[in-house]
């Protein structure tokens, strides 16, 4: 018995210390300098984690995740790329529910030293307007993000299956989404 | 099944087993030390877990068939392969996938392990290794549904709620990409009773399980006679109906006579407590052997070390049926799974009782440190 418990206690601390490991790895999986170093560069003090897009054959579709700002001054995301040329939106969601309203946002995306910017399926998000190919579950699809000073990183996004956030975003008063399709309003995001 | 399967013995080791004194141990006695609760079991190292770690109360074998796209089919196998270790990761330290609706769900230390198998049809894609699929045995009745698939999970956890949730995160990163073939879900005992447990027709199921080092051998092997890959090993999962409204009608001598041990307390007819030998040899006072030939223990035990197994078996109840899911690890199938259950299946006394609906090996990958996904030793 002496033997099976100390090995239950050992297990326990392996336990520990991989959760502590597994928290360092979304770190390390993130692009960027550390904290605590003055980044020379806003897409520097990025760290990105939880990062995932949304898998779809054509049409619109979003990417997700925590971009953590690791610096000591605010940063901007204003543009996001790929290299497939996909149009890629930041977009922000407002209200909730059937009201709820999605519209690309005005100017770049604010994230304040030592903050986070979550983007999540009915809340912010990256758009893509029109995919150019698949983006298939399981594969990673790679984004360039660039910020308001000129930098930019790239960050690794895991595409999943999601069939959630269907809210129908139906004119409801306000809703602007310029050229985007009208028939495939069941956006996700 | 493989009840009383003395591989400890065989091997020349000596069981002091933890579970076979739980076994013994009745309600009145059941002075249990003090247990640990349900932890988060590490994901990373030499091995997969939930293989030679005690059992836990509640298991899922899930088969899935692979939807190949357009392309290469190891880069499909390797970005599929990233995700679920990703997902067992994320769900073993009680987080949800990534994408995931229910991430609460996953929440709670339930000793929650993830253990991925490939069958040949995969290990095909990854290029080499060989571990072949089972042949058929006597009896066998087999439904197709619960036969070989392309890819194998076993779950396994304290809380089903926990394990539920793995599953259907799991599934649902899946989908699209792989069919499910099977979902197959069993139970045991309450945490800590170590290997044994009553199988549904009554009797003490894992006695003489090996233990401890002797376990490690049987499962991996050794570096100079390692499984089909370092670390790595393979699962037989095989299916057992049981004819429960038969077995009713077999009085206590009979089933202890099929069996070779006693239901009462999985003593083997020659001996008064489990880890008592078999023997053989015994013959009663008119000189007939004690242990029959054809009973279960006769010829479930190891013939040589190269025929140890570590079983890791759960009972099943369905609308259907019930019986017994009878996953057994091992180094080298062809060496130990397959005469052993070659010789059950001919001759073993239960048989009369027993319907094998489903029949599988699967390549068991090797474990992994962080950063790496499984199977990259193959793929990588």
């Amino acid at each position: 018995m002496n033997t099976k418990n100390t090995l239950k206690t050992t297990a326990a601390l392996l336990g520990l210390g991989l959760l502590l490991t597994g928290c360092a790895q979304d770190g390390a999986n993130a692009t960027g300098a550390a904290a605590s170093e003055s980044p020379a560069t806003q897409a520097s003090s990025l760290q990105a984690s939880e990062t995932w897009a949304k898998a779809a054959q054509t049409g619109m579709t979003a990417a997700f995740g925590v971009l953590h700002n690791a610096g000591s001054t605010d940063i901007e995301l204003a543009k996001v790329e790929d290299q497939a040329g996909n149009v890629i939106q930041i977009h922000e969601t407002t209200g909730t529910g059937t009201d709820a309203k999605m519209s690309q946002l005005d100017g770049a995306l604010k994230i304040e030293a030592g903050k986070d910017a979550v983007l999540e399926p009915g809340g912010t998000h990256l758009m893509y307007m029109d995919l150019k190919a698949p983006l298939v579950a399981s594969e990673t699809a790679s984004l360039t993000l660039s910020f308001s000073d000129g930098s930019s990183t790239e960050v690794p996004f895991e595409v999943r299956n999601f069939t959630g956030a269907k809210e129908s975003y139906e004119n409801h008063g306000g809703m602007d989404h310029g050229s985007m399709d009208h028939e495939s309003m069941n956006h996700d995001g | 099944m493989l009840l009383g399967t003395s591989a400890a013995a065989a091997l020349g080791g000596v069981l002091a087993g933890f579970g076979t004194s739980q076994a013994v141990a009745g309600p009145a006695t059941a002075a249990a030390p003090a247990q640990q609760g349900p932890q988060y079991l590490p994901f990373h190292g030499k091995y997969q877990s939930g293989i030679l770690d005690a059992p836990q109360a509640h298991a899922v074998f899930v088969g899935w068939n692979l939807n190949w796209r357009d392309g290469g089919k190891k880069d499909q196998l390797r970005s599929l392969l990233k995700m679920i270790t990703d997902d067992a990761q994320r769900l073993t330290a009680g987080r949800g996938v990534l994408a995931d609706t229910e991430a609460e769900m996953a929440a709670g230390p339930s000793d929650l392990t993830l253990t991925v198998g490939v069958g040949q049809s995969l290990l095909d894609v990854m290029g080499g290794a060989k571990v072949g699929t089972l042949p058929g045995f006597a009896g066998d009745k087999l439904h197709k549904r619960y036969g070989q698939s392309d890819l194998l999970i076993q779950f396994c956890g304290q809380d089903p709620t926990v394990l539920a949730h793995a599953v259907r995160a799991v599934s649902k990163n899946l989908r699209g990409l792989a069919d499910k073939q099977f979902i197959q879900r069993g139970f045991m005992h309450q945490r800590g009773s170590g290997d044994t447990f009553r199988n549904l027709f009554g009797q003490v199921d894992g006695v003489n399980n090996p233990q401890g080092e002797t376990r490690e051998l049987a499962v991996f092997g050794t570096p100079d006679q390692p499984s089909w890959i370092a670390n790595g090993t393979t699962l037989a999962l095989r299916r057992f109906e049981m004819d429960l409204e038969g077995w009713d009608e077999v009085a206590t001598s009979g089933r202890d006579f099929a069996l070779g041990r006693r239901q009462s307390d999985g003593s083997p007819l020659t001996g008064s407590v489990p880890e008592d030998p078999v023997d053989l040899d015994a013959v009663n006072e008119v000189g007939l052997p004690v242990i029959g030939a054809n009973s279960h223990v006769a010829l479930a035990m190891p013939r040589s070390a190269q025929e140890a197994i570590h079983r890791r078996g759960y009972n099943f109840v369905d609308v259907e049926a019930s019986g017994l899911l009878f996953a057994s690890y091992q180094r080298d199938p062809a060496t130990s799974f397959i005469p052993l259950q070659r010789r059950l299946a001919e001759a073993d006394l239960l048989n009369t009782w027993l319907t094998p609906r489903g029949s599988a090996l699967y390549a068991i990958l090797p474990g992994i440190e962080p950063g790496m996904y499984l199977g990259q030793q193959l793929l990588g």
